[in-house]
């Protein structure tokens, strides 16, 4: 029995995308000639499934807001411990003088560190619209200062507007984590942890940035909010203007009156317009989670192209990138329907991923152009001239 | 585009972990507040795998304080050598180990699996440890199953998990760390990472096999 040829013991890490390509390769060729692994295969994955569930339905969870103060009072404690006299006695009568002109070398080096200017750190002013917002610990009074590193957290019945540097305005809402990252001329970065915001931004396009568990929103100039949720979901609705949502590889562009829902370990989903109708939605929704090949995938993609409306061309050219095969020709074909592609942009070239084409077909979607995408991913056009 | 973006990416890392090195450095220097924020940068994390993994709010809250508090009086030897995440949940996963083990000298041997000795021959791969049967593990029962909604039915059954199975599904699932950082965080191979997570997953869909249908 070619015992050793099994290859059980890598099935989980094949499952997750651990393995080198070319282990990778191996198994799915084993899986294809080896019932028996396939079957264990088969009950990986469902146990696989049902710990996915598992994380999808409970998230994570949030805790005790009151840990914090039993946890003070315990290292209060060590520290009390600590300073006890008792606990250095023995060291300082055997190695007095030493500790003694350590001590005077520490006080020289504190005086100088304590006195020597410093430029603090960047941050953005913050004002109190309502309740107690808090950075760090400290409660906001009126009016404060986040630092970058710092988080501004609101409680249940607070809400703090943060002024974005000279370049627009953020309003956090009630229950949110926003942390400063970074707040520098060219990037301004904020990390989303939970909650909800309403960002207006009033300068040229990737200067503004707002990292989410699961994919950052880079501003192109526009308004939007931002919710995300205790299991790491976010969800962009755009008023006005464009977003772009980046996940390791992944982008999605979401324009005025549309919306983008992110997932962890998935990243952006598919955008589509709030008006879209909701078995358009849920299908979508079921699309963007599916395993990629799955039945549950294809149906869903069926489903959204049988709901879908002129007005959701631009959900569907996003499906084009991300759909496979043939499930990619029939995106196609309903697109087609919708809005005629240029000659250029034929099932060939758009069936290989051709950008000049899917371009090209962008344009006739009458939602601003695609030679704008571009300029954004390069230098400001008003730099360059 | 794609170096545009590998670059942004790399930017934002960077970044992050630019300010969590600065805040760790404060907190090695005794900054009382930068360990606050320290807190509450990760105390959802930490919080989440104790309590999945106990299932019990008040021994989680335990373990999540002990953590903080080990935190506390180690940071000053932690030398930016690896990444803080996953060094933090080594002291997590201790720590709820060393929970399990505690209350599993208060366990009557009445309750071990067929009266047979303490010991089974499971053993594990790379670590060479030998374990105790947990005595939770036992079939659920069908008329509790019926009971349960599905995330709860899986909850129970990861609660019968091994408790080495068990903590490698809640680093995987709920932290959704890679399996290199599970190894750095469990002190252990990633082939064991591998084995441990394999074993996981079979045992869970064996017992909620009900549900496959």
């Amino acid at each position: 029995m070619m015992f050793w040829n099994h290859v059980s013991n890598r099935l989980s890490a094949y499952l997750h995308g651990e393995l080198r390509p070319e282990e990778s390769r191996r198994v799915a060729e084993h899986l294809m000639i080896c019932p028996r692994c396939r079957d264990e295969y088969e009950e990986i994955k469902f146990g696989s499934q049902l710990a996915a569930r598992l994380s999808k339905d409970l998230a994570r969870a949030q805790a005790p807001a009151t840990l914090w103060a039993g946890l003070e009072e315990m290292i209060d404690g060590v520290e009390a411990e600590r300073r006890r006299p008792g606990a250095v006695q023995g060291a300082v009568a055997t190695w007095w003088k030493i500790a003694l002109a350590g001590a005077a070398a520490l006080a020289i080096a504190l005086a100088v560190f304590r006195f020597y200017p410093r430029a603090p750190r960047p941050g953005w002013d913050v004002t109190r619209i309502e309740g107690e917002p808090r950075i760090g610990s400290k409660t906001v009074g009126e009016a404060g200062k986040l630092r970058v590193g710092e988080w501004l957290v609101t409680d249940d019945s607070s809400r703090a507007e943060i002024r974005v540097g000279e370049i627009g305005q953020v309003q956090v809402d009630p229950g949110s984590r926003v942390r400063l990252v970074e707040a520098k001329a060219d990037e301004n970065r904020l990390a989303l942890d939970r909650g909800k915001m309403q960002a207006f931004i009033w300068a040229p396009p990737r200067q503004f940035y707002v990292d989410t568990p699961s994919a950052v929103a880079v501003d192109l100039g526009c308004a939007y909010t931002l919710e995300v949720g205790a299991d790491g979901q976010g969800l962009l609705s755009v008023i006005a203007g464009w977003v772009a949502f980046e996940w390791q590889g992944r982008e999605t562009f979401v324009p005025a009156m549309a919306m983008c829902v992110t997932r962890p370990r998935f990243g952006p989903g598919t955008p589509y317009f709030s008006d879209a109708s909701e078995d358009f939605q849920n299908a979508l929704a079921i699309f963007d989670v599916a395993e990629s090949g799955s039945d549950a995938r294809s149906n869903a993609l069926q489903t959204a192209l049988s709901k879908s409306r002129k007005r959701d061309a631009l959900t569907l050219w996003h499906l084009l990138a991300r759909a496979d095969g043939d499930d990619r020709l029939r995106v196609y074909n309903r697109l087609a329907e919708l809005i005629p592609p240029p000659a250029q942009a034929t099932p060939e070239a758009v069936m290989r991923g051709d950008r000049a084409a899917l371009d090209l077909w962008w344009e006739k979607l009458e939602l601003g152009s695609a030679e704008w995408w571009r300029i954004w991913k390069g230098p400001v056009p008003s730099q360059t001239k | 585009m794609s170096d545009f973006r590998h670059f942004m990416k790399r930017g934002a890392v960077m970044s992050d972990m630019a300010s969590e090195r600065r805040l760790i450095e404060a907190c090695q220097r005794g900054d009382r507040e930068a360990f606050h924020e320290l807190f509450d940068a990760h105390k959802d994390g930490v919080w989440t795998i104790a309590l999945r993994f106990t299932g019990d709010e008040s021994v989680a809250r335990d373990v999540t304080q002990q953590v903080f508090l080990k935190l506390f009086t180690s940071i000053a030897g932690f030398r930016h050598e690896s990444n803080f995440k996953t060094w933090l949940y080594r002291l997590v996963a201790n720590e709820c180990m060393d929970e399990f083990r505690k209350k599993r000298r208060l366990i009557p041997l009445d309750f071990l699996k067929g009266g047979r000795p303490a010991f089974s021959d499971d053993r594990d791969e790379d670590c060479g440890e030998v374990e105790i049967k947990d005595w939770r593990e036992e079939p659920l029962q069908e008329e509790r199953l019926a009971r349960l909604e599905i995330s709860e039915a899986v909850l129970a059954a990861l609660m019968q998990l091994k408790p080495k199975l068990r903590m490698a599904i809640v680093l995987k699932y709920f932290e959704d760390l890679s399996y290199e950082q599970m190894a750095e965080a469990l002190g252990c191979s990633m082939g064991t990472v591998a084995s441990r997570l394999n074993r996981g997953h079979k045992a869970l869909a064996q017992k909620l096999a009900h549900l496959r249908s």
